[in-house]
């Protein structure tokens, strides 16, 4: 037996050794090492409360451990496995300390216990995620990369402003159930649904991800909305703003979607719509819908994970993003692994019988019906014919085959199957979707409540299927109306991408130059001051002169007459005067006897006075 | 799309939608789970309608030139 450690050290640690290790492929052993100890590491982890430290009387929790927090903390290792496969030829060691620094305050979080931890580790997770944004090394990964930060340390602000009101409310820092009502709470949940990327708080998605590196993407799909969702899965179960938020935010992605061309982006509005099941699983907080949206976060890294991959693959090998670049161009005939690989995690998200999303996604939609949430219920189930349309039909279709539009000439482009390692990390993740699709058992046995949903019934089978064979007749109904438009959608991020311009330009201009006038008569002012200052001795006399001079010129001008004699004269006096430099050799003197003779004076009264 | 795959989708939404004649729901918490292939309206309007008021939407002011922000 060993001692058990906290997780997110295990990836911490790692990521501070990688620059260490010059081999090559020592290095990739140890990358791969990693979540592997990790993930004993937690098979080994006891329920219970434990690495208590005190800091300033608090009880700082590094490890909480229960069947929620162990859940998530098994999908996380799993998917840091993946994404490691899938990084292993990038030759970057920034891209992967950035990554394990990621993952490992996301297991941090996820085993807090106590508010403090849980902000510390928040703040890391956005910072070290950001530069799997900024390796990609262009311009807009560098101003979406400052984007994404912006929004995300606003949210820690909203976080921290929310823990610090809730902690001198009720005197703990303990991470538990918050209950819902107070500005503590809403600033604390406001923090929580912008990771969650909730509208109207989550342009930042859909803005960076589809901007990352290929890897980076990969592991950036995974880690912050999820995490996010385990945290309001902990504190705001029952909410009934989040029902209605979540819902909104499964049909919102899909609406994008529809409109998105950059193929990565579209996923990422799918991230959006997907974790809208979570969020309103989280509202709707029956057993059930906790349960539901546990295992669609599990089942979501996963095949989420494999869509990002497949995607960052096309990317890879062609260079090219957009469906308008990539539709037409028979690539299926160059890539046919690479796309039934996808088609797996396609299949997976649009929740295909067989496949994870129907074991998890079902029982969101399920819960909705058992709490009698028509509406809701509606709109989860339209949202999931968007997402069979774009990610299983669309996006495959117009990547992998497509049409030319008329009049677009068609030119070849280079493409093969991506690197191995790319390849065996899909495959896995598209075992991982297949088995638990099939063997919903080992997924349903660590969720945090005891299971009763069968999602294997005829009835539910045979709905699914009507659903989306109907949605694949409308598709090619629509065909030609669905293939990609060169352009892009305006989303909340416009109101601090082009607003805020405008204030940038404000502070460039008017408010500079008036700050600039502002300083030239306060300068002024003092360099009148230093001239004076330059000569204490003579000052007064300066001041006189100058008031004698402007006194007897208003004098004069009252009366009507101009005294040209006296103005030279007072003026004379005045240059006579400034022209006297300050020269402290000729006053040291005569203050040195005078501070002398107080100093004996001074010391001949203490000894008078001085008595015995 | 060959014909002999196009004839298996037709026979395979067929086969389904007749299957959802003869099952229902053992607890239907909604009135609509009891019509049987709603789900097969339900995709095939719902998708329509996805199609059409995304694009109307993007055509009325979402979509814009790719170089709006630059």
């Amino acid at each position: 037996m060993f001692k058990v450690v906290p997780p997110a050290f295990i990836f911490i640690l790692g990521a501070l050794l990688i620059p260490f290790l010059r081999e090559r492929r020592l290095k990739q052993l140890f990358q791969l090492l990693v979540p592997i100890i990790a993930f004993i590491d937690l098979l080994y982890m006891p329920k219970g409360t434990y690495w208590i430290f005190n800091f300033l009387g608090y009880d700082l929790i590094l490890g909480r451990v229960d069947k929620l927090a162990m859940c998530f903390g098994y999908v996380f290792v799993i998917m840091a496995f993946l994404g490691m496969v899938y990084a292993l030829h990038v030759r970057e060691d920034g891209q992967h300390i950035s990554a394990f620094l990621y993952v490992g305050s996301t297991l941090g979080v996820t085993f807090a216990g106590d508010l403090f931890t849980l902000f510390a580790f928040w703040e890391i997770m956005a910072v070290s995620s950001v530069f799997l944004i900024w390796y990609q090394k262009d311009k807009a990964a560098l101003n979406a990369g400052f984007r994404y930060l912006m929004v995300h340390l606003f949210g820690g602000c909203a976080l921290l402003a929310g823990i610090i009101i809730y902690v001198s409310n009720t005197g703990s820092i303990n991470f538990s159930f918050i209950e819902y009502g107070g500005l503590a709470s809403q600033l604390i949940l406001l923090g929580f649904i912008i990771n969650a990327a909730v509208p109207p708080f989550h342009a930042w998605l859909s803005d960076a991800y589809p901007e990352a590196t290929v890897t980076g993407s990969v592991f950036l799909t995974a880690f912050t909305t999820k995490s996010a969702v385990y945290v309001l899965l902990r504190g705001f179960p029952g909410v009934e703003l989040l029902i209605w938020l979540g819902a909104i935010m499964a049909l919102y992605g899909v609406v994008y979607a529809v409109l998105e061309n950059d193929i990565r982006r579209l996923l990422a509005y799918h991230i959006i719509s997907q974790v809208g099941y979570m969020v309103c699983g989280v509202g709707l907080g029956s057993e059930m819908a906790m349960n539901g949206s546990t295992a669609h976060a599990f089942c979501h890294i996963l095949y989420k994970a494999l869509l990002f991959m497949g995607a960052g693959a096309v990317i890879h090998v062609t260079g090219r993003r957009k469906l308008t670049e990539l539709q037409g161009r028979n690539l299926y005939k160059k890539m046919p692994i690479c796309l039934s690989l996808y088609m797996i995690g396609g299949f997976s998200i649009s929740a295909v019988p067989l496949f994870n999303g129907f074991v998890s996604k079902t029982m969101v939609t399920a819960a909705a019906g058992e709490l009698h949430r028509p509406v809701i219920h509606l709109m989860l189930h339209l949202a999931s014919i968007g997402t069979f349309l774009h990610t299983g039909l669309k996006l495959p279709y117009g990547t992998w085959f497509g049409k030319v539009p008329k009049g677009e000439k068609i030119e070849e482009i280079e493409a093969k199957e991506p690197p191995l390692n790319m390849l065996i990390a899909m495959g896995m993740a598209a075992f991982l979707c297949i088995f638990t699709g099939v063997y919903p058992k080992i997924l349903y046995d660590i969720l945090p409540y005891h299971v009763h949903y069968h999602p294997y019934t005829a009835y539910h089978v045979v709905g699914m299927m009507q659903l989306l064979l109907l949605t694949a007749v409308a598709f090619w109904v629509y065909i030609d109306k669905l293939g990609g438009e060169p352009t892009i959608s305006i989303d909340t991020d416009w109101f601090y991408r082009k607003p805020g311009r405008i204030f940038v330009w404000f502070c460039n201009n008017p408010l500079s130059s008036f700050r600039l006038k502002v300083q030239n008569i306060f300068s002024a002012e003092l360099d009148s001051i230093i001239r004076l200052s330059k000569n204490p001795y003579t000052a007064p006399k300066v001041l006189l002169w100058t008031a004698c001079l402007y006194a007897n010129r208003a004098l004069k001008s009252l009366v009507g007459q101009k005294s040209i004699e006296e103005e030279e004269k007072f003026a004379e006096r005045l240059k006579t005067i400034k022209s006297i430099h300050y020269n402290e050799n000729i006053y040291r003197t005569l203050i040195g006897f005078g501070v002398s003779i107080v100093l004996i004076l001074l010391f001949l009264s203490v000894i008078i006075n001085f008595k015995m | 799309m060959p014909n002999a795959l196009k004839k298996l989708f037709f026979i395979t939404i067929g086969v389904f939608i007749i299957m959802g004649f003869f099952i229902s729901p053992e607890h239907p918490h909604f009135f609509w789970e009891k019509i049987p292939a709603f789900d097969a309206i339900f995709g095939f309007i719902g998708c329509i309608l996805i199609v059409l008021g995304s694009k109307a939407l993007g055509h009325h002011g979402i979509s814009k030139d790719e170089d709006y922000y630059d």
